[in-house]
């Protein structure tokens, strides 16, 4: 529903009880805004160009149609990306948005992985403002039989910008989707993901970290739609809340008949260190067909009793190793980053925090 | 083969399928309006209080939507549901020679007074809207155990109790069918017991809904006081009709400091069943409830018991099996409320889904700021046996304090091909491997169950499984 009361997003395929709050989310209202300032290092054999229509609009994203409404409204260009077939592995491409000079930003970008080609890409959120802001990107891409995208997303963000992060995709036969995710900045967070995977064999692998701090938000609908047989998809989100931080994540594995072989994880690990966060977690699995595995696993709150003892009887205090525990977390995941100077980035950026 | 295939198609659901003639019922008229919640309140001699309750819980119930998250009860029409329906002549027995015959035999048909002469401390039989046999054995009575029906109780030396307790767990306002039992409840038990007993065997009652196109609106309510136990048994059936007969009973349990409370159900309504019971437990310091629950009933089922864990150190254990065969759409699970220090919460569940049947397992684990230092753990499983049924698992977790520790791991999958080849090698029928493969994987609540229960369940899975191969 988006009307002049409600702008309603991250909506899970299977509803649960109203009373948790869980099922969605109402921003209320959400400005449509001017496209960013966008620095763009592209290598060579990827063809970019900006467009006013949407090839990829048939495809489903994690945050719903109502991110669709606003990127119309916005009239912002559309930064497309495409690759050749066979091109084999090329060199990865940088975008760099960086939100200046206005209270709201709406962007779109598409990006096409052809065949037997590879693919990184990996998006930076900055801002040096500090008057309050929101920021709205949507991404949509289709990776073709044996293509292998991976959509490396860094949010630097100033906590005086909201940040809705809308993706959407498909994934044909072997095609693989890797998307890597570092939420790091930003005041209100709003992520999203809908990953449809129709090819035999096709592939989603999503890491997610994440730090919360302050009274800041961060609301996430990760949706995994398996159709093509022996599908495969492993979802692992791992952070650390502080403060008064409120998140909540939804996970979907949806195994649809037909989908047979297929399989899918995911898994949660959240690290709670101060006694007034919020954590919120709906880990769902969906299931239509028999020849098929799901799993999920939670893991919520203090680090384990073994851990902890190990540790302090090397001489850690309490303090010590959850701040260690929790760089760990962070670490793991930009550990993944197949690009060293986004690696090395983010460690300068952690450090300095 | 073809003789299996006979066997099949012929499931002998006799032992419950059986009904007898509505002719010698006295039954209100289909619908739900003020006049027929008054009538209710005339017919079962309500205290005022009772009565304005029902009618306030009315208004409630018309002012509240269906929920928007669940299967489909679209084929439930109020409008054609008879809230309440009693024998003529109707009057509670404490023997089982005094009962009126065709209940006497239906009940017999389902073995309880056989079990209650082997192994209960007590019984409570209801048939339709009203107990017809409610006995306690001296020996537990002596210890001050008050086992009774609810409306007994209600004129009797605990009506004060009953008006404390009486819906302040599961209020009219919870959703719309607890304002629907709010409205027409009827039947039910009773429970008292003092501190520092221990009901050494269990208490059980029993439900029959009888006649078409019924509700059954049953109020379980159980005090069990300070470091005292029980365990209480429920179990229900009916036989099946081709119109919608509606379940919305309504279960409180209040748990005292140190005490503990089993709460066990084998929930085997007939499949034109929509099942929509409420069960709560609110627990105190030290306190532990443990619910153990059979689902293999009915067309829709909507049942998610509820623990509010309320005193620090209180525990709850949940452990299930659902079994969701042809036509079925059973929505089941827990919700936990971690409100103190200390709390911990264990959930354990299975479930299957067959020939098309959908299960769901939905759960809440809700820790607040006071639950420090507290504890949850959730496992739950679910098994497909073909490739036409459906199962979900739709688990939730808010936390709100940061010294929790908190685990879920939840699994999907189907009867692995290598382990019934291996037991055909060993001589089974592929049919009995997948049975066995079945009962096993239930062996969870199976082994929780006293055994005469514990075979029944069995018998329950075996019958669901006729019919899974061919």
């Amino acid at each position: 529903m988006n009307d002049n009361t409600h702008f309603i997003v991250n909506r899970i395929p299977s509803l649960t009880w109203n009373w948790l709050h869980m099922n969605e989310t109402d921003l209320k209202e959400v400005p449509a805004g001017k496209p960013s300032a966008v620095s763009q290092d592209i290598p060579e054999g990827i063809s970019v160009r900006e467009s006013t229509e949407s090839a990829l609009s048939d495809l489903k994203t994690g945050m719903g149609a109502n991110i669709d409404q606003l990127v119309k409204a916005s009239k912002t260009p559309i930064h497309v990306l495409e690759t050749e077939s066979n091109a084999g592995r090329l060199q990865n491409a940088h975008l760099d948005f960086d939100y200046a000079g206005s209270n709201a930003y709406t962007d779109a970008v598409e990006i096409s992985v052809e065949e037997n080609t590879e693919l990184t890409v990996v998006i930076n959120f900055r801002s040096k403002d500090k008057e309050e802001a929101t920021a709205a990107l949507q991404t949509r891409y289709h990776v073709a039989p044996y293509g292998k995208l991976t959509l490396v997303q860094i949010n630097y963000l100033p906590d005086s910008i909201d940040f809705l992060n809308d993706i959407g995709g498909q994934v044909e036969d072997h095609g693989d989707f890797r998307l890597i995710q570092l939420i790091l900045g930003g005041k209100n967070n709003y992520y999203g993901s809908f990953t449809e995977l129709s090819g035999y064999k096709s592939n989603l692998a999503t890491d997610i970290g994440y730090i919360v701090t302050g009274r800041h938000k961060l609301d996430m609908n990760y949706v995994a739609n398996h159709n093509g047989r022996k599908s495969n998809c492993d979802i692992n989100a791992s952070g650390v809340l502080r403060d008064s931080a409120d998140k909540l994540f939804r996970g979907t594995i949806d195994f649809h008949r037909g989908c047979g072989g297929s399989t899918g994880t995911e898994m949660e690990n959240v690290l709670l260190m101060d006694e007034n966060v919020i954590n919120r977690t709906i880990p769902v699995i969906l299931c239509d067909e028999e020849d098929v595995e799901g799993n999920h696993g939670a893991s919520i709150g203090k680090l384990d009793e073994n851990l902890m003892f190990y540790l302090q009887s090397r001489g850690l205090t309490e303090e010590e190793i959850y701040e260690m525990m929790a760089q760990a977390r962070i670490d793991a995941v930009a550990a993944k980053i197949p690009d060293d100077e986004a690696k090395e980035e983010v460690r300068e950026f952690l450090g300095e925090e | 083969m073809a003789k299996e295939k006979t066997e099949v198609k012929d499931i002998d659901r006799s032992m419950y399928d059986f009904r007898y003639s509505e002719d010698d019922a006295f039954k209100l008229q289909e619908g739900l309006t003020p006049e027929i919640v008054a009538e209710i309140s005339k017919e079962k001699n309500d205290p005022q209080w009772m009565a304005d309750f029902r009618q306030k819980s009315l208004e409630i119930y018309n002012k509240m939507e269906v929920p928007d998250w669940g299967p489909s009860i679209e084929g439930l029409d109020m409008d054609h549901i008879v809230t309440y329906v009693r024998p003529k002549n109707n009057k509670m027995q404490s023997d089982w020679k005094d009962v009126p015959t065709d209940i006497k035999d239906t009940f017999e048909k389902l073995g309880i007074p056989q079990a209650e002469r082997k192994s209960l401390a007590g019984v409570g039989a209801q048939y339709d809207s009203e107990l017809v046999y409610h006995h306690v054995q001296d020996e537990v009575a002596a210890q001050g155990v008050i086992y009774s029906d609810v409306e007994s109780a209600l004129h009797g030396p605990y009506a004060d109790m009953i008006r404390d307790h009486f819906m302040k767990l599961i209020t009219p306002n919870d959703h719309k069918f607890a304002a629907l039992h709010g409205a027409v409840w009827s039947g039910g038990s009773f429970v008292y017991v003092p501190a520092g007993v221990h009901v050494d065997i269990p208490l059980q009652s029993y439900f029959r809904l009888n006649a078409a196109g019924a509700g059954q609106f049953e109020h379980t309510l159980i005090i069990v006081e300070e470091g005292a136990y029980l365990h209480f048994i429920e179990g229900c059936s009916a036989p099946k009709y081709n119109v919608a007969n509606l379940h919305a009973g309504a279960v409180e349990l209040f748990v005292g400091k140190n005490a503990t409370l089993r709460y066990s159900t084998i929930e085997n309504w007939s499949k034109n069943m929509y099942n929509l019971n409420t069960k709560r437990a609110k627990v105190e310091e030290g306190g532990k409830i443990e619910w153990i629950s059979g689902s293999f009933g009915s067309h829709v089922s909507y049942l998610y018991p509820m623990s509010v864990l309320n005193g620090e150190g209180a525990r709850s254990e949940f452990t299930s099996v659902t079994f969701a065969g042809k036509g079925q759409n059973l929505d089941t699970g827990c919700k936990t409320v971690h409100n103190a220090p200390h709390t911990s919460s264990y959930v354990n569940t299975r479930s299957i889904s067959k020939d098309g049947g959908i299960s769901t397992f939905r759960s809440a684990v809700v820790m607040t700021p006071k639950a420090k230092g507290s504890k949850s753990s959730t496992s739950c499983q679910s098994l497909m046996v073909d490739n036409v049924s459906r199962s979900d698992t739709i688990p939730a977790m808010d936390i709100r304090t940061e010294d929790a520790d908190v685990g879920h791991e939840a699994k999907i999958g189907r009867i692995s091909d290598e382990v019934v080849f291996y037991l055909m090698s060993r001589g089974m029928t592929e049919e009995d491997a997948r049975a066995l493969i079945v009962r096993g994987f239930a062996d969870n609540v199976g082994k929780e169950l006293p055994l005469e229960y514990a075979v029944e369940m069995n018998n329950l899975i075996g019958l669901e499984m006729k019919g899974a191969i061919g």
